[in-house]
C-alpha cells in the first residue's frame, strides 16, 4: 500500500487541519506518513494544498501521483488533476458549482453534514476524513479508534461529534460514490509502523536546540524559518530561554553574539535574505571566537524569490559568507530524525571550536511532516568545550595561543578575570594590535582548529554497493527522493548507489574519493541550478561530476522525477 | 573597591593629542571608581571608530569591541545573558547615529538595562573627517557636497532617546569632568536604557565644534531649573534651537526594563541556567499521538 491524498483549497479554509487529521489517523493506525505543504505567500485565498503520502513501508519523500484529491475550492478541483492516477477520485464539497463532472468526481455534502450531524462547521475535517476513508474502503473501526485517541483530550462530546460526522459521510459515500479507487482496503488490519511522533524539520531542530540547552534565541520572522523560533518562544517560559523578536536580522545575530560572549548558548533563525543581513556579524563571531548557531531555512532566491517554496541554493553564500577567512561548520540534516541530532551537535561543535556553526534547511525540510520514533533525550550530552579554571586569574587571556588553536573560555562576571574580545585583530589578552607577527599567529590559531573540526564531522553515508557504476550524489533534504529513486533504478537493473552528505562543510573527502573513484557516472542531484555541492566537491577533490540533475522551480523533488531525468540523460 | 591602578591602560593610547576622548576616558575612570561595582561585573561594548578603542585604554574591565553601529545589540545580548552585569556601550556619533540608529531607537523602546555613552564630535574621525550624522547642516568636509557642505540637519540623540522611550537621557561635555562623571555614574546606576550624549571636539578634523566653541556655548540645564520627570519639558529642552547648548540630565523616569518581561530565570543569570532534560522529554512526549 502506497497511497497519496491531496487536500486543496484557499488559504484559511482549513486544508492543513484536514491533512493533519488524516495523517494522525493513519499514524495511529500504524502507517508511515509523509506530508508536504504547498502554499502561496498570502494570508487568505489563492490555491494551496497539503499532500499526505501513506505507506506500510518507510517513506521519506512525496510522490507526484495522487489517489484522492479533496477539493475545498473550484481551483482545487482542477489544480492537481493531471497528477491523479487512473482510478483516482476527486472529492469536493457539493456547494462548489462544477459542471464538467466525470466518473472520478464525487460531490460530497461535507459542510452540510458537518453542520447537521456535528452542529459545527469546524467538523468539516471529520466529514472530509469520512469521505476519504470511504472511497478507499478503509475499515471505519480503525478510524474510530484513532479519532478516539486524537480527540480524547478534548472531551467526550468532541469525540462523539467527530466520530458521528465522519461515520455519516463514510456511510453516505459508501452508498452514493459509484467510482472505484485503486486501493480497496476493506480487509486492512492496523499497520506495522510504531512511530508516533509527528515532526517537521523545523520542529525537530527546535527540540534539539532546547535539549542542547539553548538559552538565547533572537530572530526576525522570515519564512520558512519562523516556526522554529515560534516553537522555542512557546516553550521559553517553561524552560527559561531568553527570546526576542528584534528590529532586524543584524540585531538578531549581534544580540546572540553578545549573549554567547556572556555565556549563554545562542542561536538565530532566518532564511537567505535575513542571513544576508547577518553576514558581517558572522565574521565578528568568528574573529571574537564567540560560538553561535545559525539556522537558514532556504527558499528560492535571489532577493525575495519564492518566499514559501524550497531551494538549496544558499550553500555557497553560507560557506563563504563574510569577509576574510575563518573556520566554520555547515550541517544540512536530511530529515527530522537527523535534525534533532544536528541541532545538539551544532551547539556542541560551536562551543568546542568557538566558531559559527550553520544549519541549512529548506522549506521542504522545514515544513514537511513525517512520523518518527519517540526521541529519547536522556542521551543528549552537553559539551561546552574548553573552559578556564574558576577563580581569580589576573593573567587570564581570552585568546591564549594553544597547539589546537582553542583557548579556554571564561565569561564576564567571573571574579578576578577580565574577558576582552574584539573584532579587530588582537593579542592573546584580547586587546587590539596591528603587529604582523601576532596577526600571523592568530591566523594560524584559526587554521590549527581545522584538523579536529574535520574529524568531528560525519563522513558521507553510502547506500547500495560500493562498486556500482552510477552514483547519485546528494546533500541535505534531497536525500529522501534520491534514495527512493536509487531503489527504483536498482530494481530496474541499473548498477547504482547513492552517496549522501549531511555534514557538508568543510568537506570530508576520504570516503568521497573512495566511492567516486569507482563510479563511472557520478550524478549530482540538487535543488538548485548551478550544482553548488558538486562544485564544492570539485574544489576540494578535483573530481568532476558527470551529470547534473537540478530542480529550481521551488517545488520538492520526487523519486519519479529523478528517475525520469536520469533516463532522459541516457544514464544506464 | 576599585583602585585607579587597576584601571591603568593595557596599551598605549592612540588618540590625537588634545582629543576630546581623553576627557571621556578620564571621566569613565572616575565613574568606575565611584560606582563601587566590582570590575568583573562591568562590561564595555564598543563600536568602531576612535571611540570604539576605549576598552583597550582602561584596564580590568570586561569588554567587547564589536562592529560599526552594533555595540547596542551586542550589549543587549550581554545584558540578557547575565543580569548581574552592568553594560556600558561606548559608541561614536557616526557609529550609533548612523549605521546603528535603528538599534538605538529599538533599544530605547525596549528599555534594556544598558548605559550608552555617545562620543559625539560631529565627524567620522578615523576615516579622516567626513561629516557624521551629528554634523550641523552646512558642515564642510571631504565628502559633503561643495558648497554648502552637509546637506541635511543633524541627528539629535537626546531628543531621539526621549521620543524613542529611553528612561534616562542626558548630555555631557568632555571638558566638564565634574558633571560628566556624575552623569555617567547615574546612567550606569539607572535601571533601563540610559543615554549620555557626550560632546567632544575632534581636534584634528573639526574646525567648527572646538574646545573653545563648547566652552563658550554650553550651559548647565540643572542650574536653570528643569523637571527631569516631565517628558514634554525634557523634549522641549532637547530641541532648543540656537547656539547655546544645555548640558545635564534631561529626563529620568522609572519603567519596567526588558529583562522584566522576557523569560529569564528569576534566581540565576541566564548563562547559569540549565534546562531540565525531563522538561524537554515532556514536550516531546506531549507531541506523541
Amino acid at each position: 500500500m502506497d497511497i497519496t491524498f491531496n487536500i486543496g483549497g484557499e488559504a484559511g479554509q482549513g486544508i492543513d487541519t484536514i491533512g493533519d487529521l488524516l495523517t494522525q489517523v493513519f499514524v495511529q493506525a500504524g502507517f508511515y506518513t509523509f506530508t508536504i505543504k504547498d502554499f502561496e505567500s498570502r494570508i487568505r485565498g489563492g490555491y494551496n494544498f497539503t499532500q499526505v503520502r501513506v505507506s506500510d513501508k518507510p517513506i521519506h519523500a512525496p510522490v507526484d501521483y495522487i489517489d484522492v484529491i479533496v477539493a475545498l475550492s473550484r481551483d482545487a478541483v482542477i489544480g492537481q488533476r493531471d497528477k491523479l492516477v487512473e482510478e483516482g477520485v476527486i472529492i469536493f464539497d457539493d456547494s462548489i458549482e462544477f459542471d464538467d463532472l466525470e466518473a472520478c468526481h464525487y460531490p460530497a455534502p461535507l459542510e452540510k453534514i458537518a453542520k447537521e450531524v456535528g452542529g459545527n462547521i469546524r467538523m468539516m475535517n471529520a466529514a472530509a476524513l469520512g469521505a476519504i476513508l470511504s472511497v478507499i474502503k478503509f475499515p471505519f473501526k480503525l478510524a474510530e479508534e484513532a479519532l478516539n485517541t486524537i480527540f480524547g483530550r478534548k472531551g467526550e462530546k468532541i469525540v462523539a461529534g467527530n466520530v458521528a460526522v465522519a461515520k455519516a459521510l463514510y456511510d453516505l459515500t459508501m452508498e452514493k460514490f459509484t467510482g472505484t479507487c485503486r486501493y480497496n482496503l476493506d480487509t486492512l488490519e492496523s499497520g506495522p509502523c510504531k512511530d508516533k511522533l509527528l515532526l517537521t524539520g523545523n520542529k525537530a531542530l527546535a527540540l534539539g536546540a532546547m535539549a542542547a540547552n539553548v538559552k538565547w534565541v533572537s530572530s526576525y520572522p522570515m519564512s520558512p524559518s519562523t516556526s522554529l523560533f515560534m516553537d522555542i518562544v512557546a516553550n521559553s517560559r517553561n524552560l527559561k530561554i531568553g527570546t526576542l523578536q528584534t528590529e532586524d536580522e543584524i540585531a538578531s545575530i549581534c544580540m546572540a553574539i553578545g549573549a554567547s560572549y556572556g555565556g549563554a548558548r545562542s542561536m538565530v533563525t532566518t532564511s537567505g535574505g535575513g542571513f544576508a543581513l547577518m553576514t558581517e556579524a558572522v565574521g565578528l563571531a568568528a574573529m571574537a571566537e564567540t560560538p553561535i548557531v545559525i539556522y537558514n531555512a532556504q527558499r528560492p532566491g535571489p532577493s525575495t524569490g519564492l518566499p514559501t517554496r524550497t531551494e538549496q541554493a544558499d550553500l555557497f553564500t553560507m560557506a563563504f559568507a563574510s569577509q576574510g577567512e575563518f573556520p566554520r561548520i555547515l550541517l544540512a540534516p536530511k530529515d527530522p530524525v537527523e535534525a534533532f541530532d544536528a541541532a545538539v551537535r551544532a551547539f556542541n561543535l560551536a562551543d568546542k571550536f568557538q566558531i559559527p556553526v550553520m544549519i541549512l534547511g529548506d522549506q521542504y525540510f522545514a515544513d514537511s511532516t513525517m512520523n518518527v520514533p519517540r526521541i529519547d533525550v536522556s542521551g543528549v550530552k552537553i559539551d561546552r568545550g574548553k573552559l578556564a579554571k574558576s577563580g581569580p586569574d589576573s593573567d587570564y587571556k581570552r585568546y591564549l595561543l594553544t597547539p589546537d588553536g582553542i583557548s579556554p573560555r571564561a565569561f564576564p562576571g567571573d571574579e578576578g578575570k577580565s574577558i576582552v574580545s574584539s573584532g579587530n585583530v588582537h593579542r592573546e589578552d584580547g586587546h587590539i594590535t596591528e603587529n604582523a607577527d601576532m596577526r600571523n599567529k592568530m591566523v594560524a590559531k584559526f587554521m590549527n582548529k581545522l584538523p579536529a573540526i574535520m574529524k568531528s564531522l560525519n563522513p558521507p553515508e553510502l547506500y547500495g554497493d560500493e562498486g556500482a557504476e552510477v552514483t547519485l550524489l546528494t546533500w541535505g533534504s534531497t536525500w529522501g527522493a534520491a534514495n527512493e529513486a536509487m531503489h527504483i533504478l536498482k530494481d530496474g537493473g541499473v548498477s547504482i548507489n547513492h552517496l549522501h552528505f549531511s555534514d557538508i562543510y568543510p568537506l570530508r573527502t576520504e570516503k568521497l574519493r573512495k566511492v567516486l573513484s569507482k563510479s563511472k557516472q557520478i550524478v549530482s542531484v540538487e535543488q538548485n541550478v548551478t550544482s553548488q555541492f558538486a562544485q564544492l566537491v570539485k574544489m576540494a577533490t578535483g573530481i568532476s561530476v558527470h551529470h547534473h540533475i537540478n530542480k529550481y522551480d521551488g517545488r520538492p523533488m520526487t523519486a519519479r522525477w529523478i528517475v525520469d531525468e536520469i533516463k532522459e540523460a541516457g544514464i544506464k | 573597591m576599585t583602585t585607579p591602578e587597576q584601571l591603568n591602560p593595557p596599551q598605549k593610547v592612540t588618540w590625537c593629542t588634545g582629543c576630546g576622548n581623553f576627557g571621556i576616558l578620564a571621566a569613565l575612570n572616575k565613574a568606575v571608581t565611584e560606582l563601587d561595582i566590582p570590575v568583573h561585573n562591568l562590561v564595555i561594548s564598543s563600536g568602531i571608530g576612535c571611540s570604539g578603542k576605549i576598552p583597550h585604554y582602561i584596564g580590568s574591565l570586561n569588554s567587547f569591541h564589536t562592529l560599526h553601529g552594533r555595540p547596542i545589540p551586542v550589549g543587549t545580548g550581554i545584558s540578557m545573558a547575565n543580569k548581574n552585569l552592568e553594560v556600558i556601550v561606548h559608541a561614536g556619533d557616526g557609529d550609533t547615529l548612523g549605521e546603528g540608529l535603528g538599534h538605538f531607537v529599538h533599544a530605547a523602546r525596549r528599555n534594556v538595562n544598558i548605559a550608552v555613552f555617545i562620543h559625539n564630535n560631529g565627524v567620522m574621525g578615523l576615516t579622516k573627517g567626513q561629516f557624521s550624522p551629528a554634523a550641523p547642516r552646512g558642515y564642510v568636509s571631504n565628502t559633503s557636497p561643495p558648497p554648502p557642505g552637509a546637506p541635511m540637519a543633524p541627528a539629535n540623540p537626546v531628543a531621539q532617546a526621549i521620543t524613542s522611550g529611553a528612561t534616562f537621557a542626558a548630555r555631557g561635555f568632555s571638558g566638564d569632568q565634574k558633571s560628566l562623571v556624575k552623569l555617567m555614574v547615574e546612567a550606569v546606576k539607572h535601571r533601563g536604557f540610559a543615554v549620555v550624549d557626550i560632546l567632544q571636539p575632534c581636534v584634528t578634523w573639526n574646525r567648527q565644534l572646538t574646545w573653545k566653541f563648547y566652552n563658550e556655548n554650553t550651559y548647565s540645564l540643572q542650574d536653570n531649573g528643569h523637571d527631569v520627570t516631565d517628558r514634554m519639558a525634557a523634549l522641549e529642552k532637547a530641541l532648543i534651537p540656537g547656539d547655546k547648548i544645555p548640558i545635564g540630565l534631561f529626563y529620568k523616569v522609572d519603567a519596567p526594563d526588558l529583562a522584566a518581561d522576557i523569560a529569564l530565570p528569576e534566581d540565576v543569570p541566564l548563562k547559569d541556567h540549565v534546562t531540565n532534560l525531563k522538561d524537554v522529554q515532556k514536550i516531546i512526549d506531549d507531541l506523541m499521538i
